[in-house]
Formats: C-alpha cells, structure tokens, sequence
C-alpha cells in the first residue's frame, strides 16, 4: 500500500515536470514584407552568438519587419554580420564568424548564393565589402582581399595584403583597405592600394596612426580613415588620404568613432568613456569634405540617443541620417534624424545594427 | 537470468572500502548515525551522496552528480572534456566553494573548478552545504564561499587487514570513451594507511546532433560534434599515519594533467573549431589533527597548489596563425583551526588561514603588459555553536583581507571584509523529528586575476561582489513508518540579494571591461525527499528527488534587462532517481530536469527550451568482479545547458570492476 502510494507520487511529480516543460511558448514566425522604397539594417549580432539578421524598415508604410532574411530564407543569416552593400539588384553581407558572403535579391531578400569565404576549412572571415566592374571585393580577416565575381559568384582572385584589414572603398579604379592589425600584438598602421585593373598591390602602402579601421572616400578624390590607436596613449585619430599624392593630412580638430559620407558632407560620431565606465563625449560632427572643414559641431543633440550610437548611414534620395543605437546585450534602435537634426522616427532593429542601405522602388 | 550470472551489487564493495569520511571531524558533537540524522539536524541546508548512492546514478564525474542536488545550476559545456562548473541559488559559480577533503581548491585566475576533472574512482562522498559546512570546526576558508561542494577522498579503514585492498576497474562506452582506474590501499602496521588511485582517460568527444540554423522551425542539419577529445592522466596517493590515538596526520599528493580540445559553441555554416586547452595540476595538503581532550581539539593544514594551463587557436587572422596564452599559478596555503567544548552543548572554534596567489604568464601573444599578479590573503574565523536535543544555534563572524601587488599597472586596492553568519534549526514537536531551521550569511566573491588584470578587460578597481543570503525551511525525518527505511522531506525558502556583482560591459566595439554594476534579487524553494523502502530482506528500494524554483531577476537600476531573468537560471529544475536493488543485482532510473531559461536578454532568440534526460543503468555483482552497463538519454533527447553547445543525445558507459 505504501509503495503504491509512494509510486503515485512519484509518477504525480513527473507529470508535473511534463507540464511545465509544454508551458513554453511557441516561436511565431515571421511574414516576409513587401520590399519597395524602404532601409535595410543589418544587424551584427553578438560575437558567437548566431543572431546576425536584417530588418527592414518599409518608408512607405513606416512600418518596421525584424528577421527579413529568416523568414525569407527559412534559416538564419548566421553568426557576426559585419558589412552590407548594394550593387546592381542584389545585397552583398559580409558574415564574419560564420565566413561568407550572403548574395541576396534585393526586393525579395531571398539568398541568391552563400559564398563560404574558406581556404580549405579554415575561415579566412570576411569584414567589408565594395564593388565596381561586375565585381565584389571583400576583405579577409586573414590578411587578405577577394575578388568576387556577381555573376558566376566565383572567388576570382585572392591576394594577400597587410595584417586584419577592415573597411574598404574604392577611388579611380583603386580599392584601398585599412590594415588594423587588430589581432595582433602590435596593430598594424597602413592603407593598402590594389590596382582593379591587374587586382595587385601598388607598394609601398600608406603609413597613418596605427589601427585604421573605418575607411570611406568622397568625392574629390580623398580617402577619410579613423585609426583607434591603442587604447591607452594614442587616442582616436581622424586623418584624410590625397589619393593622388597620398600625402596624409590628420585632422585633429575633429573627434571620430565612425562616419558616413555622402556628398559633400562627413556625418561623424564620437564618444568615450570615463574612468568609471560611464559615456562621455559624445559628439556627432558634420564636416564638409569639399572645403574641408567642421561645418557643424552638434548637429544633433548629445542626448538624442541613451546609449551608443553603432553605426551612421545617410540617406541619398532624402538626406536623412540614419543612426543605430546599441547597448551591446540587448536588442537595438534605429534612429532617423533629417538633414537638419530633427528626429523623424525610431524603429527597433535587432542587436548591434552595425549598417543601413536604402532601396528605392524603380 | 544472464543478468543473475552477470550483476551484482558494487554497493556492497563500496561499503567496505568507503569509510564514512563525512562524520570524521563530528567529534564532540551530538553523536550522528546516519547521514539521514546528519541532513536533518543541519540548520544550513545540507545534501549528501554518498557510499552506495553514488552508485545508483547516472555519473561519470563529480558534476553529475552534482545535477542532482536541489538548488544547484551545473553549466556543461557538453561532452566528456567540456568544462562543468556549478551554481547555487541564482548566485554566481564563483560562490561556490568546491574543498577535496576539507581544504579549499582554487583557481585564481579564473574562479572556478572544473569538476569535470575529478573522477569518481576515488571519491566516497559529495556533500553540498548552502552558506556553509554545519561543522564549526573548519579552516576559516570553510566560511569565505556561498556554499561548500565538499568531495571526501576515500580514507583509511582502520581495519586490522595487512592486505593490499583495492579495486580495478574500466570504463568504457559511446565517443570513444576508454578509462581504465586502479585504486590501491594498504595498512602498514596500525598506524600507516597508504592509499594509491590513478586513472587515464582517453575520448574523442564524437557525437551527431542536430543543429538548428535558428528556431526549431527553421533548416536543420545533423552534424557532428568535432574538436572534443581529450586524454588525461590523474593520480593521487594518500599517506595517513595515528601517532597516537587521538593524534594524526595526512597527507595527499594528486596530479592532474589533460590535453584537451575545447569544443567551442557552434558557428552557423562554418564548423572550424581548433582551441586547444592542456592542464597540469599538482595538489598537496598536509593536514595534522589533534582530539587533545573531550574540552579541547586543533588541526592544521597545509597546501602547495601549482596549476600550469596552455590555450591554443590556430587561425590565419592571428599574427603567425597562432593565438598562444599559457600560465603558471601557484598557492601556498596555511590554516590552523581549535575547537573548544567547554559545557555540554556549547562548542566555540577560531581558526586563521593565510594564503598566497600568484599568476605568471609563460609566452603569450595577447598581453602587452602582463600584470605578474601576486594576492596574499588572510581569514579569521571566529565561530560558536550552542547544540542540544531540540535546539542548534550558530553563528559566526569571518574577517578577510587581501593584499596585492602587480609589476605592471596598477595593483587592486587592499580590502578588508567582515562576513556575519547566524543560523538556527529548532526540533517542533517531540515525538516527531520535524525541525525549522533558518540562517541569514554575508558573503562576498573577490574578482578573480582575469577580473582585475586581463588585458584590456580587466579593471582593477573592482570591488568584491556582495551577497545576502536568508533562508528559512523545515526538515522532518520519518523513521517509524513500516517498509520505508527511512523518510527524509526538506523544503527550503530562500532569499538572496547579490550586489556589486561583476559584469562585463562594453568599453567600445572591441572592447569590454569589468564592472560592479549588477544587482540580482534571487528568490527560490528547493526541495528534497530521500527514502528507502524495503520489501523483503535482501530487497530494496531506494527514491531520491528533488525540485527547484528559482527567481533570479536583474534589477540593476537604469539597466535595459531590469526586471528580467539573469541568464542561465531556469526557474524550474529537478532530478529523481529510483532504484531497485535485490541480493546481488541493481537497476534503476534516473531523471534530470531543466526548465525554460534564456542565454541573455529574454526575448524568443535567445530562449533555451527546457529539457528532460530520462537514463537507466543495471549492476550485477559476481564474486570480486562487478559490472554496471548505462544507458543515457534514453530518449535521444537533443538539449543545451549552454546555448550552441550541443549536448549528446542517447549514448552508454559500460563500467566493469573487479575487487582486490
């Protein structure tokens, strides 16, 4: 009698357990929107944590779809995603840990081909991406830079260049590449010139303050590139390339994290942190590259954005500026302020939203 | 009937060879028979396995055993190599004290044991105390953690055998599992017991499971778990040797070594995976016991510890291809602790220990400036237990300091900590033995040398994390009713307020560094039901179980995760285990739950469903030899405990013994 009974609570007990675990709730999927005139955001995920994703953002309709590639693709992005770019209909996304380029159609977000960017097993982890000529060229972790073909999609040509390259961008049929060094012990502190033409390397590199690693270009033939020193006595440091003499002007005055660029302007961000951990110095600089000058010191207001600001992206067709919001751990916030740093609207996008590109409905 | 030639009771051997090393130091004490005695008189909550039991469950190591203890998070990396470490009650896994036969391990650079390194060849007992061990008489050490995980070495028999007795055994089983584990143990005269243990065990890792490229609802694969072997050779030798009869001294010599393949969580589409972590460990303790009279008792102990790890990544985006850290740490260790028994239910104890850590990088290709940490530690503990019938009533109050020095940078500032703890169990009622029982304790956990000096990530103005613990519960022990051999039920509330904790936040997009800017409200019940029923004379039953709630919310002010579940802490958990054992053969079945918890934010992404692992195993018993055959996750479950580290579905361990 009193095994049974000892028996009936037992089983009593399991039952309990049974139910507990069917209380989860069930993942709801996602719909895959209508993609027209509207913004890209890539977001990069934690570090080893698989949560690479897009969200799209419809400007018709100002209505925001988290995890487009998921529900378009029934998988996810993948693990670190670090850069996007448009070219000709499709998106490109470089995937970090995961190691491969995402080919993607624009208007349907499905994936057109995943490129693994490996050379045998081992990754060689892809980090930005620029394209000209029929072709997209991504840098490699590893100390390289690819050369990829948008049709075939084949991985052309490979060279290897200084040590962790980061950003990328092209000028007169040149891509030049900020080798940061990251990884190492010493950062490294040169710009790479490739000749598109032959895909080689013209040396001697360019010598900056060590760890470049935003790198873009105007229009008027100069290169902009924010090295990030090495965290304890050589601070952030602004500098600007003459593609045509290479000469290297550094540009103390204006303080830089990261940048966008369109047209004439440079839409810059800053801010730092106190002996404390707290956030200080935050700055968000205009700075007119065709006169090559601070054109506006605020342009938004230092606490338009509670936590940090991850990435800036401008808007071609209506100038908007487009700033990501993070705070490392948790799910993101886009935020668009237009031209004259009024903000319009915020959506909420997945975590470290890292870039925006923009599709117009043609 | 093949099971009546081949299974037998390894329960019986172990009986013989384990002396109940859990009551050693009970001297004075209200005289416990039974460990069931023992749990419910413990006015901080207490859990033991041991002898036998541990035999009936499912375990390859010390922290599976671990699983099933109320209250207890082990994090498992998965796999036979994958590190195992333990939390209790929402509190970090540096709370967690882990002693080898009441000395305290550490590591200092990180702050956590592995457990999985301990096999259970030569282990007699795991006991797990919330707040701390109910024996006052301790090293101050003892005092200095949220709770204790105590491992007892199997110790001298004091029996009249000259014999060499001991036991051979292997293991082996699913993932290329090959362990083969000698124990050898001899009485030299009646004074000198010497104890031998080695065991070596090599393992790919291997095992398919099915990833996920997302939700459940998403593209799945079935891949296989690479990069998880490991070898490792332990060995450990004990010498204890009776001056006189109420003097004595000991001593352990344990080596540990591995190589090992750090099986990384898994990376969507890219399955490289090539971190590489070697160990060697070498342990010594010393330890000298003195019962001076009924009134009066001290002992000593002594400790050197050296642990050598090396940590390899080979990618093309490090400089040369190679990521290369390897470290030295060492600690010298010193306690002495006296008991007092002045009136009958009054004993009063003070210890002191003092320690020294350092850490020393080898060659390394990460740090610029390496700190070359150096810690010296100091404990006092003054503690006063008043114990009759009805009433136990303790408390203790443990002053620690820490002094530290850096050749590079600036060292952590000196600090000097007093810790209070109170704690009561008072008998209701009395003809029945239900008891309530309550403790509050404050603890700290110091930053560890990763903490405080890691390049970049290290920040040295850390303050010690800071924890509340109370605890309110009643025990009740049943040992009257027919068939049952005995009824133990605890239940357990709890309340923890951890401040200060350690928590890594952001620096910039490279860079993290640690900060004490957490604060965690944990609120929680565990229960404990333990019995035996026996149905004829040479048949028995024997029932554990046990459940878990846990709250564990951030309340960190101005955080984006206020009010959220911290990570990793599932609000349901629990385990049970039935056996059924008749003359020489055994079997029984095991359970082990966990519930819903998320690896960060809540949100859907980062939800990890809750698991149930069913396993059996059968032991017969034939002569000297036994054998005890496996089976683990019966149902093929496909689980983490850890998000992207695929745990193994169905797999089995074969474990055949025999006698010397």
């Amino acid at each position: 009698m009193k095994t049974n009974k000892i028996f009936s609570y037992f089983s009593l007990t399991l039952l309990a357990v049974s139910i507990l675990t069917s209380c989860d709730p069930k993942d709801t999927t996602v719909e895959v929107p209508t993609i027209s005139t509207g913004a890209y955001v890539l977001n990069q995920g934690s570090y080893k944590a698989n949560n690479a994703s897009m969200t799209y953002y419809n400007l018709t309709t100002s209505t925001s779809t988290q995890d487009v590639f998921t529900a378009a693709n029934n998988r996810g992005l993948g693990d670190t995603g670090q850069d996007i770019i448009k070219y000709g209909s499709k998106l490109y996304i470089a995937v970090y840990k995961s190691s491969l380029v995402e080919v993607v159609d624009a208007k349907t977000s499905i994936s057109l081909k995943s490129i693994p960017m490996v050379t045998g097993t081992t990754p060689s982890s892809p980090r930005s991406l620029a394209a000209a000529n029929g072709k997209v060229y991504v840098t490699l972790y590893d100390g390289h830079v690819a050369q990829i073909d948008t049709t075939t999609y084949a991985i052309e040509k490979t060279i290897a260049i200084g040590s962790n390259p980061e950003g990328c961008a092209i000028v007169n049929n040149k891509l030049y590449v900020a080798n940061s060094g990251g990884m190492a012990l010493k950062s490294d502190s040169t710009i790479s010139v490739i000749n598109l033409s032959t895909f080689t390397e013209e040396l001697p590199r360019i010598k900056v303050v060590i760890n470049p690693v935003v790198l873009k270009a105007d229009s008027y033939g100069d290169i902009y590139v924010i090295s990030i020193g090495n965290y304890y006595n050589i601070p952030y440091t602004f500098q600007r390339i003459n593609t045509s003499t290479k000469v290297v002007t550094a540009i103390p005055e204006v303080k830089a994290y990261n940048m966008a660029i369109d047209g004439d302007n440079a839409y810059i961000y800053y801010y730092n942190y106190d002996a404390n951990y707290n956030i200080i110095d935050k700055t968000y600089t205009i700075y007119d590259v065709k006169n090559e000058k601070i054109l506006k010191s605020n342009f938004i207001a230092t606490d338009a954005l509670a936590n940090v600001p991850y990435s800036i992206d401008v808007n071609p067709a209506t100038k908007d500026i487009y700033i990501g919001e993070t705070d490392y751990t948790n799910t993101g916030k886009m935020y668009c302020f237009g031209s004259d740093g009024t903000l319009k609207f915020t959506f909420p996008t997945g975590s470290n939203p890292v870039k925006t590109i923009f599709i117009t409905n043609k | 009937m093949l099971f009546n030639v081949l299974i037998f009771s390894l329960s019986v051997f172990s009986e013989e060879l384990k002396t109940d090393s859990l009551h050693r130091k009970n001297l004075g004490e209200v005289i416990v028979n039974g460990q069931q005695l023992q749990i419910s008189r413990a006015s901080m909550p207490l859990q033991i396995i041991s002898g036998s039991e541990l035999d009936k469950l499912n375990a390859s190591n010390v922290s599976d055993i671990a699983k099933y203890f109320s209250g207890v998070t082990v994090k498992d990396y998965g796999g036979i190599g994958g590190m195992k470490t333990v939390s209790l009650r929402g509190m970090g896994a540096q709370y967690t004290g882990v002693s080898y036969d009441g000395m305290i391990m550490s590591d200092i650079q990180s702050g956590q044991i592995d457990l999985g390194r301990f096999s259970l060849g030569s282990i007699s007992g795991i006991e797990l105390s919330n707040g701390q061990p109910n024996d006052i008489f301790q090293t101050a050490r003892a005092f200095s953690s949220g709770g204790l995980l105590n491992l007892s070495s199997i110790l001298p028999d004091n029996n009249e055998n000259q014999n060499i007795t001991g036991k051979i055994s292997f293991i082996t089983g699913s993932f290329g599992l090959i362990n083969p584990n000698l124990f050898l143990g001899k009485n030299f005269g009646r004074k000198l017991y010497m104890n031998i243990s080695t065991d070596a065990l090599t393992a790919n890792g291997k095992y398919k499971f099915t990833q996920y490229y997302g939700s459940k609802d998403n593209i799945s694969e079935v891949l296989t778990r690479t990069n998880c072997d490991i070898q490792s050779i332990r060995t450990e030798m004990n010498i204890h040797y009776n001056l006189h009869d109420k003097e004595n001294i000991s001593l352990k010599i344990n080596y540990f070594g591995s190589e090992r393949g750090l099986p990384d969580g898994i990376t969507f589409y890219n399955s490289y995976n090539t971190e590489r972590l070697w160990d060697r460990n070498l342990l010594s303790q010393i330890h000298y016991e003195n019962k001076v009279s009924q009134k009066f008792q001290y002992q000593l102990f002594g400790k050197y510890n050296s642990a050598y790890n090396k940590y390899n990544d080979t990618d093309p985006k490090y400089t040369n291809g190679l990521l290369n850290e390897e470290y030295i740490q060492k600690e010298y260790y010193l306690s002495s602790c006296f008991l007092l028994h002045p009136l009958e239910p009054l004993f009063l104890s003070a210890s002191a220990d003092w320690w020294y850590n350092d850490l020393n990088i080898v060659s390394n290709s990460t740090f610029e400036n390496f700190a070359y940490p150096t810690r010296n530690t100091g404990l006092i503990n003054f503690a006063s237990k008043y114990v009759n019938d009805k009433l136990t009533l303790s408390g203790n109050l443990l002053y620690t300091l820490t002094r530290e020095r850096v050749q590079s940078g600036m060292a952590s500032p000196d600090r000097d900590k007093l810790s209070p703890t109170l704690s009561l169990s008072y008998k209701l009622l009395d003809d029945k033995d239900l008891r309530i029982r309550a403790f509050y304790k404050n603890i700290y956990r110091l930053p560890t040398f990763n903490d405080l000096y890691y390049q970049d990530l290290g920040n040295h103005n850390l303050r010690p994390e800071d924890a509340n613990q109370f605890n309110v519960g009643f025990t009740y022990l049943e040992t009257g009713i027919p068939f049952l051999s005995n009824f133990l039920v605890s239940v357990d509330g709890y309340y923890n307020r951890v401040k200060d904790k350690i928590i890594a936040v952001p620096k910039d997009l490279f860079h993290w560094t640690m900060t004490n800017k957490g604060i965690v409200d944990i609120i929680g019940v565990d229960i404990n039901i333990k019995t035996g029923i026996h149905l004829a004379k040479s048949e028995h039953i024997n029932i554990l179980g046990n459940y878990s709630y846990n709250k564990s919310t951030d309340i960190t002010p101005l955080s984006a995760n206020y009010g959220e579940q911290i990570p990793y802490t599932p609000f349901y958990s629990g385990s049970g285990s039935i056996s059924y054992q008749h003359k020489s053969w055994e079997a029984g079945y095991n359970i082990l739950y966990s519930g819903l918890r998320w690896s960060g934010q809540n949100i859907t992404a980062n939800k990890i469903d809750a698991y149930m692992i069913h396993s059996v195993f059968v032991t017969g018993i034939y002569k000297q030899y036994s054998l005890k055959a496996e089976l683990i996750n019966l149902l093929n479950t496909q689980y983490e405990v850890v998000k992207f580290y695929p745990m193994p579905g169905l797999n089995f361990r074969i474990t055949l013994s025999m006698k010397i």
